[in-house]
């Protein structure tokens, strides 16, 4: 590109061409020298793609909008940080301590003294009470995590108790999700039901003081808070769309966390001065749905044709430069439960080649649907076009704006199509009952469509008991049953990586959370 | 801007005459002014390589490798490969197929479309001519790329679609220009004339009206070659293009995107191709309708 | 006709135009595939809260139903509430319109200031060397894609030469706590906050610079064909045989008489700017409507889609006027516009 733009420079520095390009460019030249301040010692930058759409907390299912609610206000529950790692292990944030009833129905939590929200209110158990009830209420996104028949009584101002009416094995881990934050009721109140859209009322570090819409947004620190005072004066998030302007500011200085850079990006940024790559194993995985429902990939044999015609090393290798690995089964490695016997389908073109000439349907054209959210998806759904077309069948690849594509899929109109999945919280429940519960079919979790009544009634089993032990061999079980059925193609568990200024310190990451900063913590020089 | 104006009523042989004239004309001007030259020359050549795709080509250009992507442009790869290893010069090559054709069916259809209709529309005039102007008029009002882009994404992502959108959305541009051609031409001596003589109001509109509306046409359509090549590319800049594994020069420049820090040649070489033939048609447009136009002709 | 009455004229003309923009966005939105209430949702919401969404925006009633609420609203001002943002649309395009109205301008600007010498040139020098170069620059321009003209200068100019900064509106810190006309050039040097002047300078030179090359040639073209016939009129023959200099007669009075009738022309291609400004504030992540409506169409955004094609057909009309009547002004001769 250098080589057209210096000729079109040079053609518009021609005598005749005017003053006042030349001025221009003289200007910028003469007081270039402060194009490259970088960001104030105390102030964290951190560079990420879009806008959040909404800072409510009973509204919000995206972790885009998370990196501003979740510093901003607390959960009963918190991820541990252990030895400057995030864990999939909890404990009490507001919460002092808890206890839960022998058939996992009742759990009761006495709140720590002294946490209060940004104006200086104490956080009571009403506030809890009145933030799950709101949560329920809106029935938005964030209420999908949590019975709706629950029941939420105020004991005492310290101790607030939920009865569910029927055991939900996952319930603890869920009340460290974002949309569990509470909230302050007077502000509520008082603001009216939009406020929370745009504006933190809540008793976490931070709190936003200032959003330039599509520019950025500022959080200062919660004068109340009743935590460690955070090293932070400020936390700037600049909204930047394009991946490689992000990369440049965060190599000139004007940033110092950049998300969501594309592997290729990251490989290069390594080798710069002053900025790194941080990496993370993460519980996020990419897998191809297979709708079992209908059309050939109803057919086992064409699925696992399918399985077999992935080049799972090339992508692994080529695509993401080796920064993933490739998955056994649904539950990925980190996360209990994990089956490190599991088994895996290997690229294998000639038992592919039989599988299909044993299907039944044959012939006709089969969808591959995807969208460019993320920069992956394309690379691998041309490489599935690649490999089952050298195998006589023909794939029609279809790039769906991610709208349309989740349409799509919600109503089984795709033969094979492509997504990315992380847990909400730390329990297998997340993948073994999402993806293969018939119950949970289409877009909630069960993409593929898939059905099998023996793998129905494990699944359903391990949900409903507390026995760690137990449910990892149940789900272990199921799972065994899923790949040989092959319901999805499991392809790979990635890297959770970012770049980031070496001057910042102390970034934990946790797999549940990602764009999630635990900003209370992180230092910068 | 009208051709046909000077001689309101002319003899078979004079037209003829007049037409061969005019044509020798035409061509004089074309060789006098070089950039138009250059302009043909590059359509020509990038006409050559539409047809010679599969000879100039040296990969197949959707053949994959995915242990050799985004490598430098080499002797291998002259523009370098992408990001599943294809080799971005047959890429473009091919390419051509796809921006080009775009470039002649959307200003074929809506040129011709918006030729009659407008054609039509001006010669009736009366209620049916307002009806069908207040219908141009609003849509050419809305943001003409958000109504393209919006279409584009109703129709669902395709170059077919992507092609239909834009046509649709450029009908209305021609409407108008025939419609004010017509409105000119039917109060033209011969035109009257033909109508005294019986001439049936279909025979006039083909006749006489659509063939003089058509040299303003016929320049405005050149000049919108150009331009569509670009917003075709523009919808493929943000995916509502060509699908893979087919090349097409806008879906290149915005995957290139993603890797332009590192990987410069992916998005420069289908940007340049954009670049170079959108600037070939304008140029060839430009240079038609300077000799086209009779107020500067006549000077 | 008379100025008030080109006014009353176009305002009338404004009802059947915002009318005419609502039915066709309105439809062809509604065309795309996909359910906003699902994006909300999250991916993965139960049909349950999916439908309880849908309710709670309106969007389980018929087509015709919520096209006519949307119209009583409309009617009073309100351009409805943004699906994504859970925000009045008028005040999501409101914070958005002054940076891309900015940055229309200033790429006007540009252009003209480039584009009208070289039109003058081009005219003077008609069908020599340097008029052939001229025009080969225009049509450059007009051919440019601006996407990747834009990805090109922020790889040159901020990421290799590090001269200007790569995207944005304003330094950290530097934004204006005026609100007087939402530019940051002119709300900076009111509260003679002059580094921030300096940093709005930095940041809007590169996406100005795209976007008025873009259009460049549009302004050499217009200023060629009128200076042209300019200088065929008696009026310079006149004053060449009374002896003046070819440049004081081409720059005092042929162009000032080209400029008429290119008012027009430049004023539409503001137009054309602000709209064409899509594509290059999402390469700048310059905080403006077209990255807005870019996201929103991506998310279904249906009354932010409406909001803004009507806000620039809106923009449009006036645009027009205000051009029509500056013709008036300048050009007594002429009485009416049509």
């Amino acid at each position: 590109m250098n080589a057209h733009l210096e000729s079109d420079m040079r053609a518009m520095n021609k005598p005749f061409s005017t003053r006042a390009l030349a001025g221009l460019i003289i200007t910028a030249s003469l007081i270039s020298g402060q194009a490259f301040a970088a960001t104030p010692a105390g102030t964290l930058v951190i560079g990420k793609a879009a806008d959040p759409q909404t800072l409510d907390p009973a509204i919000t299912i995206d972790n885009n909008d998370w990196t501003v609610t979740y510093p901003a206000y607390q959960r009963l529950i918190r991820y541990k940080v252990e030895n400057g790692k995030g864990s999939t292990q909890v404990e009490g944030d507001l919460a002092k301590s808890w206890k839960s009833s022998a058939d996992g129905l009742t759990w009761e939590f006495k709140l720590k003294k002294g946490n209060k929200f940004d104006d200086g209110k104490n956080v009571t158990a009403d506030a809890v009470k009145y933030s799950f009830e709101r949560m329920v209420k809106a029935a938005q996104g964030p209420s999908e995590a949590f019975p709706s028949d629950m029941v939420i009584e105020v004991v005492d101002p310290e101790t607030v108790r939920f009865r569910l009416q029927k055991p939900f094995a996952p319930f603890l881990y869920t009340l460290a999700n974002n949309g569990a934050s509470i909230v302050n009721p007077a502000v509520v109140e008082k603001q009216g039901a939009g406020y929370l859209a745009k504006a933190t009322a809540g008793s976490g570090p931070f709190r936003l003081s200032n959003w330039q819409k599509g520019q950025s947004l500022t959080l200062e620190p919660n004068p109340y808070y009743a935590g460690p005072k955070p090293s932070l004066k400020q936390v700037v998030v600049k909204i930047i769309a394009d991946p490689s302007s992000r990369r440049l500011q965060l190599e000139n200085g004007d940033l110092d966390i950049a998300e969501e850079l594309p592997e290729d990006q990251l490989a290069s940024l390594g080798k710069k001065p002053g900025v790194s790559v941080a990496a993370f194993p993460s519980l996020r995985v990419t897998y191809l749905y297979l709708n079992n429902r209908k059309g050939p990939m109803s057919d086992v044999n064409m699925r696992r044709a399918v399985s077999y015609a992935t080049d799972y090393n090339g992508i692994i290798k080529g695509v993401l430069k080796g920064n993933a690995k490739q998955m056994r089964g649904a539950i990925p490695e980190g996360m209990w439960g994990f089956d490190a016997k599991a088994m895996q389908y290997n690229m294998n073109m000639n038992k592919s080649k039989q599988l299909i000439d044993s299907a039944t349907s044959k012939g006709g054209t089969l969808n591959f649907v995807y969208s460019t959210k993320d920069p992956n998806w394309e690379p691998i759904a041309i490489s599935t076009q690649a490999a089952l077309g050298a195998l006589g069948v023909k794939v029609k690849l279809e790039n769906l704006a991610n709208a349309t594509m989740r349409d799509r899929v919600g109503k089984g109109d795709y033969d094979i199509a492509i997504g990315n999945w992380s847990p909400d919280f730390a329990d297998p429940y997340m993948f073994m009952n999402y993806w293969f519960d018939s119950e949970k079919e289409g877009l909630p979790g069960n993409r593929s469509y898939y059905k099998n009544p023996a793998v129905d009634k494990l699944v359903r089993e391990a949900a409903s008991m507390t026995d760690q032990k137990k449910r990892t061999e149940l789900y272990q079980k199921a799972q065994q049953m899923a790949i040989n059925d092959a319901g999805y193609v499991f392809l790979f568990q990635k890297n959770y990586q970012v770049g980031m200024s070496n001057k910042v310190k102390g970034f934990a990451f946790n797999p549940m959370l990602e764009s999630v900063f635990n900003v209370d913590a992180i230092k910068k020089l | 801007m009208n051709v046909s104006t000077e001689h309101p009523i002319a003899s078979i042989e004079e037209v003829k005459s007049q037409r061969s004239k005019r044509i020798g004309y035409f061509f004089y001007r074309v060789r006098k002014s070089p950039l138009t030259l250059l302009g043909a020359s590059i359509i020509l050549f990038m006409l050559c390589v539409m047809l010679f795709a599969p000879w100039l080509a040296t990969h197949d250009p959707n053949a994959i490798d995915l242990m050799k992507r985004l490598q430098p442009p080499s002797a291998a790869h002259w523009f370098g490969t992408d990001e599943v290893g294809r080799d971005i010069y047959s890429r473009v090559v091919f390419g051509s197929q796809q921006s080009i054709s775009v470039g002649f069916f959307v200003v074929g259809v809506a040129g011709v479309v918006g030729t009659l209709v407008g054609c039509f529309s001006g010669s009736v005039g009366g209620r049916i001519d307002g009806l069908i102007m207040r219908l141009t008029d609003t849509i050419l009002s809305v943001p003409s790329l958000v109504l393209t882009m919006a279409l584009a994404a109703a129709l669902g992502a395709s170059l077919f679609n992507a092609m239909l959108a834009i046509t649709l959305v450029r009908i209305p541009y021609y409407v108008r220009l025939a419609r004010g051609q017509a409105l000119g031409i039917r109060e033209m001596g011969y035109v009257k004339a033909a109508r005294t003589f019986g001439a049936s109001r279909w025979h006039i509109v083909r006749w006489h009206i659509v063939r003089n509306a058509l040299p303003p046409v016929v320049v405005q359509a050149t000049l919108d070659i150009g331009g569509t090549i670009l917003v075709a590319a523009a919808l493929g800049f943000i995916g509502l293009g060509a699908q893979q594994p087919t090349a097409e020069w806008g879906t290149m420049v915005a995957t290139g995107r993603n890797y332009i820090l590192d990987h410069w040649w992916y998005s420069l070489f289908p940007g340049l191709a954009i670049l170079i033939t959108s600037t070939s048609f304008n140029l060839f447009g430009d240079g038609i309708r300077d000799i086209l136009d009779p107020k500067q002709r006549g000077k | 006709m008379s100025a008030l009455q080109l006014i009353r004229k176009r305002l009338l003309g404004l009802l059947v135009v915002v009318l005419g923009v609502s039915v066709i966005t309105f439809t062809v939105s509604h065309l795309i595939p996909g359910d906003p209430a699902r994006l909300i949702a999250g991916e993965k919401a139960t049909e349950e809260i999916v439908q309880n969404i849908r309710v709670q925006l309106g969007l389980d009633q018929p087509l015709h139903i919520q096209y006519f609420s949307y119209l009583k609203n409309l009617l009073s001002g309100d351009l409805g509430t943004s699906i994504r943002t859970t925000q009045p649309v008028l005040d999501d395009l409101a914070a958005f319109f002054p940076a891309t109205l900015e940055l229309a301008i200033v790429a006007l600007l540009f252009a003209s200031v480039v584009g009208i010498p070289l039109g003058v040139l081009s005219a003077v020098y008609k069908d020599k060397p340097l008029d052939h170069f001229v025009r080969l620059i225009s049509v450059t321009g007009i051919s440019t894609p601006a996407f990747w003209l834009g990805l090109g200068v922020i790889l040159v100019f901020y990421g290799k030469l590090g001269m200007l900064p790569g995207g944005g509106r304003i330094g950290e810190g530097l934004a204006p706590q005026l609100n007087a006309t939402g530019f940051y050039l002119i709300d900076t040097l009111l509260e003679g906050n002059f580094s921030g002047f300096i940093s709005a300078l930095k940041h809007i030179a590169l996406p100005a610079f795209t976007l008025g090359f873009v259009h460049l040639g549009v302004v050499a073209r217009q200023i060629r064909s009128s200076m042209l016939e300019q200088l065929q009129e008696d009026y310079i023959r006149t004053a060449k045989a009374s002896g003046a200099s070819k440049w004081s007669i081409i720059f005092k009075q042929a162009l000032p008489n080209a400029l008429i009738p290119s008012v027009t022309v430049i004023g539409l291609a503001l137009g054309d700017l602000l709209y064409g400004a899509v594509l290059t504030e999402t390469v700048f992540a310059w905080p403006g409507m077209g990255a807005y409506v870019v996201n929103s169409i991506q998310a279904l955004d249906f009354p932010a889609v409406m909001g803004f094609a009507i806000v620039v057909s809106f923009a449009y009309v006036i645009v027009n006027l205000i051009v029509d009547l500056v013709y008036m002004l300048i050009d007594p001769r002429i009485s009416g516009v049509n």
